[in-house]
């Protein structure tokens, strides 16, 4: 047998239907699959928690040589646990598989969204700098906002809290440490009333006294898009 | 009861404040809590107007001559006192520091001799208005439920809270349309508020739309005095109630 990367591998003897072959591309199938299995999250399909901070690594890894910023997005559900209690844990489940496609629909090709762990969600932004990555950010803040997802019967409203932070070449940062500041961005997002977009810039924003747009958009949403969840048959 | 400083200011003009003061002003001292108006509207006052009240002396005065600032208090009821302010005066910040200074030393004496002081401010977030705010004890913003309304509230809160680290401020709803648009707007406000500034803002109360408010501002007598039963003065007079026995907010 030869064992290349590129060609099919073929029985160096050249017999037919050599059964030795055969065992050797059903485990190579097979590795194939516990591999990608190991990488994603069951449920949603998304890359799962380990793959996110491999491929963590990897990026930033990338900044260094390359210069380009690596982009993370923390997302949370808001209010999750009131879709579970109110509708029960399937219409959770299917509301958790519905945001995972709304994701991968939403972001760019090379961006790499995983579930971070029960409604939480991360996606790695390569070569993203924090503006751009707070503008995806908004994107995905608006179009969930404005997604009625139909799920199993229900018509849900599910809205998220996100944390933004990027690495770039200025600052030393170990992968936990960026997931950690992102993440606690997203706390404050959460802290800050939920169904919000938050980094560290909108810290200095807040110090100036002009009203800012996001200030602004509070103040003048009508009432009705402001309830957090609504539910009907 | 300590004495208190309450001051009630909009941002936005002509949303109530002066008729709201007075009004609860009017409402508290028939309950017997001493209560001292101040008119802080330095440029347009008008406490007194509404009062129906003959000025002598004003804030103006009392800052000129050294006379003994009882003197200048106005008492249209035996438990209320107004200091008025004069129309037409410049405002607060052609007071040199020693003026501002001796202003408030004069504010603080004269409110020792009652339960509760109310100032009524200017309109807008001038110096005037950021001066007698950074004094009070307690700040009533007052907020009807027009969107200019709750923007300039929300950047008076702003200001209040960066510049004068001010963290609470109790919202009083006026000129609603039902007990509903009176929580949607204090919701509004207050969920911006608490998300982008960490302040606290509290639901104090609302006074409904009623013509008895404009009616009474053309009598120059307040509302509670002149039409006790409408719906306004029974909101007021509920909301003086429950501030002579709120230790929290007030007295
Ligand atoms: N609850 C109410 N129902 C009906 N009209 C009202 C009500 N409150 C206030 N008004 C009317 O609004 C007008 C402005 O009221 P007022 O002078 O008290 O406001 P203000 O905030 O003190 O104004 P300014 O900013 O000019 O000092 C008055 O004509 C008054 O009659
Ligand atoms: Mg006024």
């Amino acid at each position: 047998m030869v064992f290349s990367e590129d060609a099919p591998p073929v029985c160096p003897l050249g017999t037919e239907a050599c059964p030795v072959l055969a065992a050797y591309l059903r485990l190579q199938e097979e590795c194939r699959r516990l591999l990608a299995l190991s990488q994603t999250d069951g449920l949603t399909g998304l890359y799962n928690r380990g793959y996110l901070m491999d491929a963590l690594s990897r990026e930033m890894e990338r900044t260094r040589r390359t210069g380009l910023a690596t982009g993370l997005l923390m997302i949370d559900l808001d209010l999750f646990k009131e879709i579970n209690d109110t509708f029960g844990h399937q219409v959770g489940d299917a509301a958790l598989v519905w945001i995972s496609r709304f994701l991968q629909q939403n972001v760019r090709q090379l961006d790499i969204p995983c579930r971070y762990g029960g409604e939480e969600f991360a996606i790695i932004l390569p070569g993203t700098r924090l503006s751009q990555a707070v503008r995806l950010a908004r994107r995905l803040h608006r179009a969930l906002q404005e997604a009625k997802p139909r799920i199993q019967g229900h018509t849900l409203r599910l809205t998220a809290s996100f944390g933004v932070d990027a690495y770039d070449l200025r600052e030393r940062l170990t992968p936990a440490e960026l997931l950690q500041r992102a993440d606690a961005h997203l706390l404050e997002a959460k802290a800050r009333g939920r169904n919000l977009v938050w980094h560290w810039q909108l810290l200095s924003d807040q110090a100036s006294p002009e009203v800012s747009p996001e200030e602004r958009t509070g103040l003048l949403t009508p009432k009705n898009l402001r309830k957090k969840i609504s539910g009907s048959k | 009861m300590s004495p208190k400083t309450i001051c009630l200011t909009s941002g936005k003009g002509g949303v109530g404040k002066t008729s709201l003061t007075v009004n609860l002003a009017c409402a508290l001292s028939r309950q017997g809590v001493r209560v001292l108006v101040v008119d802080g509207d330095l440029g347009l006052a008008n406490a007194d107007v509404l009062l129906g009240l003959t000025v002598t002396h004003t804030i103006r005065h009392l800052l000129e001559d050294d006379r003994d600032p009882m003197e200048t208090l106005i008492f249209p009821e035996p438990q209320l006192a107004v200091l008025p302010a004069s129309s037409g005066v410049p405002d607060i910040v052609n007071l040199g520091p020693d003026d501002q200074e001796r202003l408030s030393r004069i504010l603080r004496t004269l409110a020792a001799g009652f339960d509760l002081t109310l100032i009524d401010t200017a309109a807008g977030i001038g110096p005037s208005v950021l001066w007698f705010g950074a004094l009070a004890d307690q700040l009533i913003l007052v907020v009807n439920p027009d969107p200019t309304s709750l923007t300039d509230a929300y950047a008076l809160i702003k200001v209040l809270a960066q510049e004068y680290q001010r963290r609470e401020f109790h919202l009083l709803l006026n000129a609603v349309r039902s007990d509903d648009e009176a929580f949607q707007t204090f919701d509004t406000l207050a969920q911006v508020a608490t998300r982008f500034l960490r302040v606290e803002v509290l639901y104090l109360g609302s006074v409904p739309q009623d013509p008895a408010v404009t009616r009474s501002v053309r009598e120059q007598t307040p509302f509670v005095q002149r039409f006790p039963r409408s719906k306004a003065a029974l909101a007021v007079a509920a909301l003086a109630a429950r501030l002579s026995q709120d230790r929290a907010l007030a007295l």
